[in-house]
Order: C-alpha cells, then sequence, then structure tokens
C-alpha cells in the first residue's frame, strides 16, 4: 500500500495541510504587502483624481484671461490647501506604512535634506529671476522631480520613473504657455499617478491570481 | 510528494505568517518586533518562541538597539530563509499540482 499524507501536525495544535498552507501564505503575502506599502493604490488614484480636479479648475478660470494674469483669489485657497492635504495625508499613510520598518525602504535624512534641497533651490531661483508660478506652475515640477527620480534610483525603476516621468511634466508644462501649463499639469500629473496606481493593483492582482 | 517533504521549520502556521510577513519587505529592511507581533497577532512570549526557531535555523536574523533609554529589537529575513521559503512555496506548487 503506497501509505501518503497531505496533512501534518503544526506546533501550535491540529492539523495544518498542504491547501491550508497555500491558502495562509497567499493571505498573509498579500496582507503584509497592503500593510507595507508607503504609497498604496487607493492613494495615488485619489491623488490623481484631486490634481486633475484642481488643476483643470484654475485652467478653466484662466484660460480666458487677456493678458493672462494668473489665478484667482478664490482658487489660490483651494490651491494651496490642496498641497497642504496632499503633504499630510502622504506622511500620514508613509508613517504608518513604515512603522518598525528600518532599511532601504526608508528616506535617509540626507535623501530628504536633498528633496527638500531641491524645491527650495527652484523656489529661490524662481524668486531671484522674478518669475512667478502663477505664470510657469510646472517649472516647480522639473528639479523636485529629477531629485526624487536620483534618490529612488536605489529602490528601483519604478519609483526613479516617476521622479523622470514628473520632471517631464514639467518640462512640457513650460512650453504649453502660462494658461495651458496648468492643463498640462493636472493632465500629466494625474496621468502619472493612474499609470503608477494601476501598476501596483495589477501587481497585486497578478500576486493574488499566482497558483 | 507529501505534507512530511516540507520544510518542518516553516510549515506550522505561525511561523509561516512569519516568514511571509518579514519577506514582504525589500532585502535590506528590518522590521521591528512590536510592529511584527502586531501584525501576526501574537503575545511577546509565543513571538519569542518562534523567533528562536527560525533564528537557530539561520532563516531570520535579530539585533537589539539601544534608543537612548529604551531597547529596539528588529528582525530580518536572511537570505538562507529567504531561500527557504521560495523551495517551500515551490514545494507546496508541486503538491497541490500532484492532488
Amino acid at each position: 500500500m503506497n501509505h501518503t499524507s497531505d496533512a501534518t501536525t503544526s506546533d501550535g495544535g491540529g492539523t495544518f495541510d498542504a491547501r491550508q498552507a497555500a491558502a495562509l501564505l497567499d493571505q498573509t503575502t498579500q496582507q503584509a504587502r497592503r500593510q507595507f506599502a508607503p504609497s498604496p493604490p487607493w492613494l495615488l488614484a485619489t491623488r490623481a483624481v484631486a490634481v486633475l480636479a484642481v488643476c483643470g479648475t484654475v485652467w478653466l478660470t484662466v484660460r480666458g484671461q487677456h493678458p493672462y494674469h494668473g489665478p484667482t483669489a478664490v482658487v489660490i485657497p483651494v490651491l494651496v490647501a490642496f498641497i497642504i492635504l496632499n503633504f499630510f495625508v502622504t506622511v500620514a499613510v508613509r508613517e504608518r506604512a513604515m512603522t518598525g520598518v528600518r532599511g532601504v525602504s526608508r528616506l535617509r535624512p540626507a535623501e530628504i535634506t536633498v528633496l527638500v534641497a531641491a524645491f527650495a533651490a527652484t523656489v529661490v531661483f524662481m524668486a531671484t529671476a522674478g518669475v512667478s508660478f502663477g505664470h510657469y506652475p510646472t517649472t516647480v515640477l522639473i528639479l523636485p522631480g529629477l531629485a526624487y527620480a536620483a534618490v529612488m534610483a536605489r529602490t528601483g525603476w519604478r519609483r526613479c520613473g516617476v521622479g523622470l516621468a514628473v520632471a517631464a511634466v514639467g518640462v512640457a508644462g513650460a512650453f504649453a504657455g502660462p494658461a495651458g501649463s496648468w492643463a498640462v499639469t493636472g493632465v500629466g500629473l494625474c496621468a502619472v499617478l493612474g499609470v503608477r496606481a494601476a501598476a501596483i493593483a495589477l501587481g497585486q492582482r497578478r500576486d493574488a491570481d499566482r497558483p | 510528494m507529501t505534507t512530511d517533504e516540507l520544510d518542518p521549520l516553516i510549515h506550522v502556521p505561525t511561523r509561516l505568517k512569519i516568514v511571509a510577513t518579514l519577506a514582504a519587505l525589500p532585502d535590506g529592511d528590518t522590521l521591528s518586533f512590536t510592529r511584527l507581533q502586531d501584525l501576526i497577532g501574537l503575545t511577546p512570549g509565543n513571538l519569542i518562541i518562534h523567533l528562536r526557531k527560525l533564528e537557530d535555523a539561520d532563516y531570520i536574523n535579530s539585533e537589539k538597539a539601544r534608543n537612548g533609554t529604551v531597547s529596539i529589537t528588529t528582525v530580518a529575513l536572511t537570505g538562507h530563509g529567504r531561500a527557504a521559503l521560495d523551495a517551500y512555496t515551490q514545494a507546496l506548487r508541486d503538491l497541490l499540482g500532484g492532488l
């Protein structure tokens, strides 16, 4: 008689067969990946829709201006509120995901300094050159986007690609004129964030479907 | 192939959860004992027992660091542990494919 056992006694008591083990492995892996994700797909997708809505609103209010004089006083608080809210939600979600995690996934102090310095350098450059953010909104994406790409290069090509895509949106916007650059910012960033969200969601689904 | 041939160190629900959770982190990342405990849902004593077994087999690596007056224990999957989980996953696939 060919005796085959497909169940084994676990340390915790009872039996633990291969099907249960496969299900537990799959469930634990997916759960852990979701817990450790610093930018979950839902956050990226929400941010994509929000940036399209906010920049689209600005574009609608400025596209008829001749001559162009920038976003109206009503729209500016909405824009500032979006930037602040986006910053705090991103930091909160990232901190929650990275609690207790140390190593390559965490931004190092030097890297945070590089990102802040890139943004500050852009603001200082624009101020000294007399360039208004309202006239060239996408210029603030170029240097910080490149800095993000450089910093994230060590974690893989995906995040590096996001930084490069953001910088590319910034460059494209510079050629679209003051009013058009708002549309380019909204559509461009929405596309970058949407593609990133879809890529992460597809990766998670592929893992879930794997036998 | 039978479940008897699966790695007995991993083929235990709690240790499988520990190893799978640590494997979800990129190579080079460590996880604090308290976060792992939260994710697995075990008492500290119980978790220590399982971690010790995995550490004895060189599947995980634990380090104790001092942060002021607080001592923080971090754990990470070793290369050997990651390879063992890969082999275990492959063995499960072979086993289930043959059923």
